[in-house]
C-alpha cells in the first residue's frame, strides 16, 4: 500500500487524515503534529508563498518537547551571550546555524518571518553556508525568543563554535578567488597579444609592433606574477626549509625566471618571450587550487555548523536560594540541584535525593545507572528521574570528560602517517627538474654559450609540473564534491588515499550500529484491552518521564488521555490514573511479576496485567548490507562496545560479526585499535565521547552525524543522515578517485618526459611550450570531471 | 596601424574597470551566497498579504 506524501516534508503519511493544514484553498495532509504546527505558522506570517517557491520539501518535524523551550532560556545569560554575540552600543549581533535549510524558498521564509518580529533589526540567510546573521535589539527582544520564532516556522537555529580552519579558509577562499579573477582577465589580454606574436613567426610583424606588443604583455602579466602567484612562492619557501621540495619549487622557479627573462628580452628587443605562458600556468595552478580551497571551506563550515554551542547552566544552590549560573562558574564544593532532564555541570557526589543517570555519553551503555546517596556522577551525563542535589568534586581539567578529551589528544598525535604519494613525487621530480636544467645549462654553456641561457629557460617553462600540481586537487574537489551530495563531510586531507587502504572496519555498537534509541518491537496483551489501547495508555503514563524507554512510547501518544496523580518510582517505573483508574508501568520487579528479560516494560490496571512490551536498540536497517558488503571487499569486521551485556553478541550475530570486544573502556578501546593496527588498516566508527579516543587513533575514523562534538572533532569522515552504507559508497569513490589520480600523474608524467629532450636539445618554441602546457592542464582536469558522473 | 597606439590603452583602462568591479564584487560578499540570489528574483513580494507585524508580536514563544 502507497501512503499520500506530508505536504509539509515529503515523508508517508501514516497517520491517515489526523493532521492537515488549509493552504492555498484544499486541506492538505500532514505526517505529524510538528509539521502541521509549523506548516500552521508559516501560514499565520502570511508566508504561504513558500510553498509555491520551494524546490525541495522541508524538513521533517519533531514535536517540539518542553524541555528544548526551555534549553533556550539559558542563550539569555550574560555569561553565556559573551561567547557567541557581538554587542556594540544598543544593538547585539550573532551568526546561528540553522538546521533543515533545504532550497532558497527556507532562506525567503526565515527571513520575511523575522523581518516582522518587533526588535529584530537585520536578519540575513546564507543558504550555501546555512547560517543566519542576526542583528537585534536587546532592549526589545531576548536571545531566546529568536531562536524560538525561528524554531515555529520549523527550524532549529543554534549558536555555533566556528573552527580556527574555517576563519581561515574563508579568508584564503575570497583571496584566492581575487587572486583567480585577476590573472583570468590579464590572461586573457596577453593571450591577445600573443596570438598576434605567434603569427609574428609565419608572416612578417614589424619589429616596432612586435616589441609594442611584448610591452603590453610585460605590464599584463606583472600582477599575475606579482600579486596572483603570491601563494606558489610562499609555499616554495616554506617546503625549502623543510628540506622537502614540493611541486611548488619547481612552479616559482619556472614563473620568476620566464618572466624575469622575458623582461630582460622585452627591454633588449632579443631573445624570446614567455607572458603568455607565465599567465596561463598561473591561471590553471589557482583554478586547481581555488576549486581544492572551495571544496576545503564547505567541509569545515559544515563541520562547524555540527558543533553546536549548547550552553551547559546549573542550578546553584546557596542559602536556600536558587539561581541559574552557567557551568564554568562553578566552584569546588559547590552544591547544585540537576533538576530531571539535565544535564548534570560538574563531576560531584550526590548528597540529597536518589535518581537514574543516563550515562551513554560516557559508556556507550542506554540504560541508566541508579545513584543515591554518595554516589559519584559525571558531568555530561542525563539526570533522568528525580531531582537530586549534587556537591562538586571536580571542575575543568580535573574532569573525567576531559580526561577522555586528553587521551584523544594523545591518541592523535600518535596516530599513524600516511605518506601521501603525490608528495614523494612531486619531491624527487622537482629534483631531477632542476639538476636536468642545470645539466642543459652546463652542457650549452660549454658548446654553444649564446643560447645557453634562452634553452634552460624552455626547459623550465615547458617542464613546468602544471598538469602535474592539477593531478590531485581536481580529482579530489571532484570526489569530496560527490561526498558532500552523498552525506558524507571529508574533514581532513589525505581520507581517499587511506580510504582505498582500509581492511579492517571496527564498529561501535549503540548509537552506531544500532540507532541508540529504543523501539517497541513486541507486545503480548492479558487483559482486555486491545493492543492501541494498551499503547495509548503506556504512552500517556511516560510522557512526562525521561528515561530513554519513554522516548518509545512517543508516536502513540493521545493528547485526550489525561493523567493524574503520576507518581515516579526511581529505577522501577511509574504510577498513575487515567479516568480514575490507576495504571502501573514498570520492571517486572515494580508489577510484582516474574519477568525473564531485562529488556521488558509491563502495564498494569490495578492489580491486574495488561500488557508485556519488548523493546530493543533497533538495528541501522543498513548495517547488515553494510557489513555484507565489506566482507566481500576482504574486509576484516569486528565490533567494539562499551556494553558489557549479552545484547552486543546479540546483535553482532544478527548483522553478522563474529570478532567481538565488549565492556571496553575507553583506553580499552585505543589499545585494542593498536594492537590490531600492527597487522592492518583499520577504520573506526563511533558515535559517542567513549569512542573519541580511538577514533583520534585509528588510520581513518568515522562518526556518526547524530555523534557528540568531541567525537566529530577527531573523525576523518562524518555520516550525516548516520547511513552506514554510504561508507561503501564512499569506498568506492574513493579507489575511483584513486584510479583518475593515477592516471593524471601518469599523463603529467609522460608528457614532461617527451617534452624534456626536446626541450634540453632546443626545439620548444614558446607557442609550443604554451600549447603543450595549456593541453596537458586540460586533459587532466577533463579526466578529473569524469568522476561527477559516478552515479550511485 | 598606428591607431593601436591610442586603442590599446583604452582596452587597458577597460580591462582595468573591469577587474575594479570585480574585485568589489568579492569584496561587497556577493560571491558568498551564489545558490540563493540566482534565484531570489523569482520570490516577487507583491502577492503577500499585508505584513502582519502584529500576528508576529502575540505569537507566542
Amino acid at each position: 500500500m502507497k501512503y499520500p506524501e506530508c505536504f509539509h516534508c515529503g515523508e508517508p503519511v501514516l497517520t491517515g487524515s489526523q493532521f492537515t493544514t488549509h493552504i492555498n484553498n484544499s486541506d492538505r495532509l500532514m505526517c505529524c503534529p510538528g509539521c502541521q504546527a509549523v506548516s500552521a505558522a508559516i501560514l499565520e506570517a502570511g508566508l504561504s508563498n513558500y510553498y509555491k517557491y520551494r524546490t525541495e520539501p522541508g524538513s521533517k518535524q519533531t514535536a517540539l518537547v518542553p524541555e528544548e523551550l526551555t534549553a533556550y532560556s539559558a542563550f539569555d545569560l550574560p555569561e553565556v551571550q559573551q561567547d557567541f554575540v557581538h554587542s556594540e552600543s544598543d544593538v547585539s549581533r550573532v551568526s546561528l546555524s540553522i538546521d533543515g535549510i533545504t532550497c532558497a524558498a527556507c532562506a525567503w521564509l526565515i527571513e520575511h518571518k523575522l523581518k516582522h518580529v518587533q526588535g529584530i533589526t537585520s536578519i540575513l540567510v546564507n543558504t550555501t553556508t546555512e547560517r543566519a546573521l542576526v542583528t537585534w535589539l536587546p532592549a526589545q527582544i531576548k536571545l531566546s525568543e529568536i531562536l524560538s520564532q525561528i524554531s515555529l516556522i520549523g527550524y532549529q537555529a543554534a549558536p555555533y563554535q566556528v573552527d580556527d580552519q574555517e576563519i581561515q579558509s574563508k579568508q584564503n577562499s575570497r583571496k584566492f578567488l581575487l587572486r583567480l579573477g585577476l590573472a583570468g582577465f590579464a590572461t586573457m589580454q596577453v593571450m591577445m597579444f600573443a596570438l598576434a606574436l605567434y603569427a609574428g613567426y609565419f608572416t612578417e610583424l614589424e619589429v616596432e609592433f612586435r616589441d609594442y606588443f611584448r610591452w603590453v604583455s610585460m605590464i599584463f602579466a606583472a600582477p599575475v606574477v606579482f600579486y596572483s602567484a603570491q601563494p606558489f612562492y610562499f609555499s616554495a619557501i616554506r617546503s625549502m626549509f623543510s628540506g622537502r621540495l614540493n611541486m611548488d619549487v619547481s612552479v616559482s622557479i619556472a614563473i620568476l625566471g620566464a618572466y624575469i627573462a622575458s623582461c630582460i628580452a622585452t627591454v633588449n628587443a632579443t631573445g624570446e618571450v614567455y607572458f603568455e605562458s607565465v599567465s596561463m600556468f598561473t591561471f590553471f595552478l589557482l583554478l586547481g587550487r581555488y576549486f581544492e580551497q572551495n571544496a576545503r571551506q564547505k567541509a569545515s563550515v559544515s563541520s562547524s555548523n555540527l558543533h553546536k554551542l549548547v550552553p551547559l547552566t546549573a542550578h546553584l544552590l546557596s542559602n536556600d536560594t536558587c539561581e541559574e549560573v552557567p557551568a564554568k562558574g562553578l566552584k569546588l564544593g559547590d552544591i547544585i540541584l540537576v533538576k530531571p532532564g539535565e544535564v548534570v555541570a560538574a563531576d560531584g557526589t550526590i548528597i540529597e535525593g536518589c535518581s537514574s543517570f543516563n550515562e551513554a555519553m560516557l559508556t556507550g551503555e542506554q540504560t541508566p545507572v541508579q545513584k543515591s546517596d554518595a554516589g559519584e556522577v559525571y558531568a555530561g551525563t542525563i539526570n533522568v528521574e528525580q531531582p537530586v542535589k549534587v556537591k562538586i568534586t571536580a571542575i575543568g581539567q580535573d574532569q573525567l570528560v576531559a580526561e577522555i578529551i586528553r587521551l584523544q589528544e594523545s591518541a592523535s598525535n600518535n596516530k599513524p602517517k600516511v605518506a601521501l604519494y603525490v608528495d614523494t613525487i612531486s619531491n624527487y621530480f622537482t629534483w631531477a627538474i632542476l639538476s636536468i636544467a642545470l645539466l642543459t645549462y652546463i652542457v650549452w654553456k660549454i658548446y654553444w654559450p649564446e643560447d645557453a641561457f634562452w634553452v634552460t629557460l624552455a626547459v623550465l617553462v615547458a617542464t613546468c609540473p602544471c598538469a602535474l600540481a592539477l593531478a590531485t586537487p581536481t580529482a579530489v574537489t571532484c570526489a569530496t564534491g560527490i561526498f558532500t551530495r552523498i552525506g558524507i563531510i571529508a574533514r581532513k586531507p589525505g581520507v581517499f588515499e587511506k580510504l582505498t587502504k582500509i581492511n579492517h572496519v571496527v564498529f561501535d555498537k549503540t548509537g552506531t550500529l544500532t540507532c541508540g534509541t529504543l523501539t517497541i518491537t513486541d507486545i503480548e496483551l492479558y487483559g482486555q484491552l486491545g493492543k492501541s489501547e494498551v499503547l495509548e495508555v503506556a504512552a500517556a503514563l511516560e510522557v512526562s518521564s525521561l528515561h530513554p524507554i519513554a522516548r518509545a512510547f512517543e508516536p502513540y501518544n493521545n493528547p485526550q488521555l489525561i493523567v493524574s496523580q503520576i507518581q515516579s518510582f526511581v529505577g522501577l517505573g511509574l504510577s498513575g490514573q487515567i479516568n480514575n483508574i490507576n495504571y502501573r508501568i514498570g520492571s517486572d520487579e515494580f508489577i510484582e511479576v516474574t519477568g525473564d528479560q531485562s529488556q521488558s516494560v509491563y502495564l498494569s490496571q490495578g492489580d491486574e496485567l495488561l500488557a508485556r512490551f519488548t523493546l530493543v536498540d533497533e538495528i541501522r536497517v543498513d548495517a547488515k548490507k553494510t557489513v555484507e558488503t565489506l566482507t566481500q571487499q576482504g574486509c576484516k569486521v569486528s565490533v567494539a562496545s562499551g556494553d558489557g551485556s549479552i545484547h552486543v553478541d546479540e546483535v553482532a550475530s544478527r548483522i553478522g560479526i563474529s570478532d567481538i570486544h565488549k565492556g571496553l573502556k575507553p583506553q580499552d578501546k585505543l589499545s585494542l585499535i593498536q594492537k590490531l593496527q600492527k597487522n592492518a588498516s583499520i577504520a573506526m566508527f563511533g558515535d559517542g565521547i567513549n569512542d573519541a579516543p580511538v577514533l583520534a587513533g585509528a588510520n581513518l575514523s568515522v562518526a556518526m552525524g547524530s555523534g557528540s562534538a568531541i567525537t566529530k572533532n577527531s573523525a576523518d569522515l562524518i555520516l550525516l543522515g548516520d547511513h552506514l552504507s554510504r561508507f561503501n559508497d564512499a569506498v568506492t569513490v574513493a579507489r575511483l578517485t584513486d584510479r583518475i589520480i593515477k592516471q593524471n600523474l601518469y599523463w603529467a608524467l609522460g608528457y614532461n618526459l617527451f617534452i624534456i629532450p626536446l626541450a634540453v636539445t632546443g626545439h620548444v618554441a614558446p607557442y609550443i611550450a604554451a600549447l603543450g602546457m595549456s593541453v596537458s592542464s586540460l586533459i587532466v582536469v577533463g579526466n578529473s570531471l569524469r568522476l561527477l558522473r559516478v552515479r550511485l | 596601424m598606428s591607431m593601436l597606439y591610442v586603442l590599446i590603452p583604452i582596452a587597458m583602462l577597460f580591462v582595468l574597470i573591469a577587474i575594479g568591479i570585480f574585485f568589489w564584487a568579492v569584496k561587497s560578499e556577493q560571491f558568498d551566497d551564489l545558490d540563493r540570489q540566482s534565484v531570489s528574483i523569482l520570490f516577487d513580494e507583491d502577492e503577500k498579504p499585508v505584513p502582519n507585524a502584529d500576528d508576529n508580536e502575540s505569537t507566542p514563544s
